[in-house]
């Protein structure tokens, strides 16, 4: 176990280690262009110089990135030494890079703009003219390229080669004529291919879903999780004028790594989408008038009150959060004294990476507080046996079966963040929020449980799930917090494979913490 | 404490009396009337100029192929103090030199303080403060000043940074600093 010093600091590492990766052990940060913790070493951008005290040595400044930790081995990373070194490597870098910051997307989390102000100098000795590339190349529908901003760190190309696992991109030319293309004249086609976006250290590589949307120091940043499937990415929300204006995949060892989909990051359009529920609504004479949302639940309570309880029937939605699950279910089970519960089943295509066949983000949660999925419930409605349905946060506008046996039902109310088309048929609906405006845990396919927050407020009058279903249990005299934290602890007393989890865990470190409690319990 | 004791003056009967102070004034404000300059100005009928520097209405300028030289990249939005700029970006077609520009651009005159900071932050020299000092509306939305209206105001300037110029074209020179 080699023992080196950097910057005056002992530390032991395992053999193997780079010194970039003990300098991160240690809270130093080396700057980087072509490395990444979760790609293979190049070695190529050579900015991350640092200085290896032995003066034996005529040149003592070597990059971090595949310099093996040796024992013994003294290295100094913000000597004079290295920071010349750096700002050599910073003259060469922007030798034909052009002046686009004030359009370039990647301005304001650029790494090249952060390294030239700390490192590099503030002329330019290059007269000549600059070498000419592709610009506004479309890669493919969602990822657009710009060869004058690439610093050729081939990043985009390790990750499409080394974690997809297809050589989509690669080097073509030779010497300052080299530029990064689709290979093969085909497209970028991998499920993943955006992720080169924010793996690129410059523009060079942006998002046509974003571009131009903002600057993005106008965002405000909303640490939260991915609700397209059951994986749960870690990402933020970037939020501007009350509007999602991306989605950004945010680092989680246990979950997605560095990583997200493209199917995910983009599936965020419905939340500033046009058919948002902003006002509770009833049906009088065939017609939805809009009320009051404390009326609704009331009269949404009462209707569910006056039928049998056998023919009750509660579909609570998988796409809901642990804690309004566990309401969800409470309300139908106590109170209304449901003759069923269960959730729509999403299935879809999965693979081996990240995407989960499993559509639902927290079926594991259901399954967990005791709602598995749906069966039957067309062909119920239609005997009979079902004559009253509340409907948690869903919808089934394409399932024509159901749409179908809507027909036969007594009542309906609907709780969902939009106006669907089943929705319109319900009796009341009830406006909720979508997983953007909203705070609670969700449980991914593993187990691991990850935090969602709010990031908008809810549009117009509508509430936070947890405040509507709260506020049905009121109209029965049950006194539940209508705070996440609140229900958390009340469902980590009730559910077993939640007890070990503790709140903080989840819901106080801005980085996701997970945990494998549940796994354990199940 | 500390305290001064200020005696008062003994005044004599003339000072005593006032009219002879007040005569005194008048007769200077009528040998003004009379015989000197006018300094005052019939405004609005006589319009006044307005030195060099002096800090007006932020409009937006065009270049000498009429092209609007913002790119929309809301330097000036940041940098403005009480957020009266607001500008919505979008993407120039294909072929076009400059591939971003604004699509909306509004100032509110309401708000803007003069401060001219938004000329100082503008890489592209596309926002100055012009001599305009005469705006005014019947509502508030009136004086939110759109796109067209700042062009139109700007007018056009010739000089200054040409961004888009290809390094090929005659008297281009790329001696800027680096970032
Ligand atoms: S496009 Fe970006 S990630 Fe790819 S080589 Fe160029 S700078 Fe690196
Ligand atoms: S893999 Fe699943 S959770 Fe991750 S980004 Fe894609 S849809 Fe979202
Ligand atoms: S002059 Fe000052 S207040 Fe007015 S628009 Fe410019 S930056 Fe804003
Ligand atoms: S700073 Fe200049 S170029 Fe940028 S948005 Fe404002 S006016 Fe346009």
């Amino acid at each position: 176990m080699p023992t080196l010093t950097i910057d005056g600091r002992e530390i032991t590492v395992d053999p193997g280690t780079t010194v970039i990766q003990a300098a991160e052990e240690l809270g130093i940060y080396i700057p980087r262009y072509c490395w990444h913790p979760g790609l293979k070493i190049a070695g190529n951008c050579r900015i991350c110089q640092v200085e290896v005290v032995n003066p034996k040595l005529k040149f003592p400044c070597t990059i971090a990135c595949n310099l093996m930790c040796g024992d013994g081995m003294v290295i100094e990373t913000d000597s004079d030494e290295a920071k010349k070194a750096r700002a050599d490597v910073m003259e060469f870098l922007l030798i034909n890079h052009p002046l686009d910051c004030p359009i370039c997307d990647q301005a304001g989390e650029c790494t090249l703009q952060e390294f030239s102000y700390e490192y590099g100098h503030d002329k330019s000795r290059f007269t000549e003219e600059k070498v000419h590339k592709s610009k506004r190349v479309q890669f493919s529908d969602q990822v657009s390229f710009d060869g004058e901003r690439c610093i050729l760190c081939t990043r985009c190309v390790r990750f499409c080669r080394d974690v997809v696992g297809n050589e989509e991109l690669c080097l073509v030319e030779r010497g300052d004529h080299e530029e990064i293309a689709v290979a093969n004249g085909g497209g970028l086609t991998n499920p993943y291919s955006m992720n080169v976006i924010d793996l690129c250290p410059v523009g060079a590589l942006t998002s046509s879903d974003f571009r131009f949307k903002s600057r993005v120091w106008f965002l405000e940043e909303t640490p939260s999780a991915c609700t397209s499937c059951a994986r749960n990415c870690a990402v933020d929300i970037g939020t501007r004028w009350d509007k999602v204006m991306r989605l950004k995949p945010r680092e989680n060892e246990h979950v997605n790594k560095w990583w997200m989909c493209d199917e995910g990051r983009l599936n965020y359009h419905y939340v500033n989408a046009a058919d948002r529920l902003g006002y509770a609504y009833v049906q009088q004479g065939g017609k939805l008038v809009r009320t009051s949302v404390d009326d609704a639940v009331a009269m949404a309570h009462e209707l569910i009150g006056k039928l049998p309880a056998e023919k009750l029937y509660g579909l609570i939605s998988a796409r809901l959060t642990n804690e309004e699950i566990f309401l969800a279910k409470r309300y139908l089970d106590q109170v209304a004294g449901a003759a069923g519960v269960g959730f729509l089943p999403r299935i879809g295509e999965g693979d081996d990476f990240l995407i989960s066949a499993d559509r639902n983000p927290n079926a594991r949660g259901a399954g967990l507080i005791g709602v598995s999925a749906a069966k039957g419930l067309a062909a119920d409605i239609k005997a009979g046996k079902v004559k009253g349905l509340v409907i948690f946060g869903d919808s089934f506008d394409h399932d024509e079966e159901l749409m179908g046996a809507l027909a036969d039902l007594d009542f309906l109310v609907v709780m969902d963040y939009r106006l669907s088309e089943t929705a319109k048929q319900a009796d009341v609906i009830l406006p909720g929020v979508t997983f953007a405006e909203k705070e609670g845990s969700i449980t991914n396919i593993d187990g691991w449980v990850s935090k969602l927050n709010p990031a908008l407020p809810p549009p117009a009058e509508a509430r936070r799930n947890l405040d509507l279903l709260a506020g049905l249990l009121g109209r029965a005299g049950q006194d539940v917090p209508d705070t996440a934290e609140g229900v958390f602890r009340l469902l980590a007393e009730t559910v077993s494979a939640f007890t070990d989890i503790s709140y903080g865990e989840i819901f106080a470190a801005s980085r996701q913490v997970a945990t494998d409690a549940v796994v354990k319990a199940d | 404490m500390a305290y001064k004791l200020v005696e008062r003056p003994d005044l004599t009967l003339a000072e005593r009396l006032y009219l002879p102070a007040v005569m005194k004034g008048l007769s200077l404000t009528l040998k003004y009337f009379f015989k000197r300059k006018k300094f005052t100005r019939e405004y609005p009928e006589e319009p006044t100029t307005v030195p060099e520097g002096y800090r007006g209405l932020p409009a937006l300028v065009t270049d000498d192929e009429g092209r609007t030289k913002c790119v929309a990249c809301s330097m000036c939005e940041w940098v403005c103090p009480p957020e009266a700029i607001r500008i919505i970006p979008g993407s120039l077609e294909e072929g076009n030199p400059v591939e971003k520009g604004p699509k909306e651009f509004t100032l509110d005159t309401l708000r803007c303080i003069f401060c001219g900071l938004c000329e100082e932050a503008c890489p592209e020299e596309a926002i100055f403060l012009t001599d305009q000092y005469e705006f005014c509306g019947e509502s508030r939305e009136e004086m939110i000043f759109t796109m067209d209206k700042l062009l139109e105001i700007g007018g056009t300037r010739i000089k200054g940074v040409k961004k888009w110029k290809k390094e090929s074209d005659a008297g281009f020179h790329n001696k800027g600093p680096i970032r």
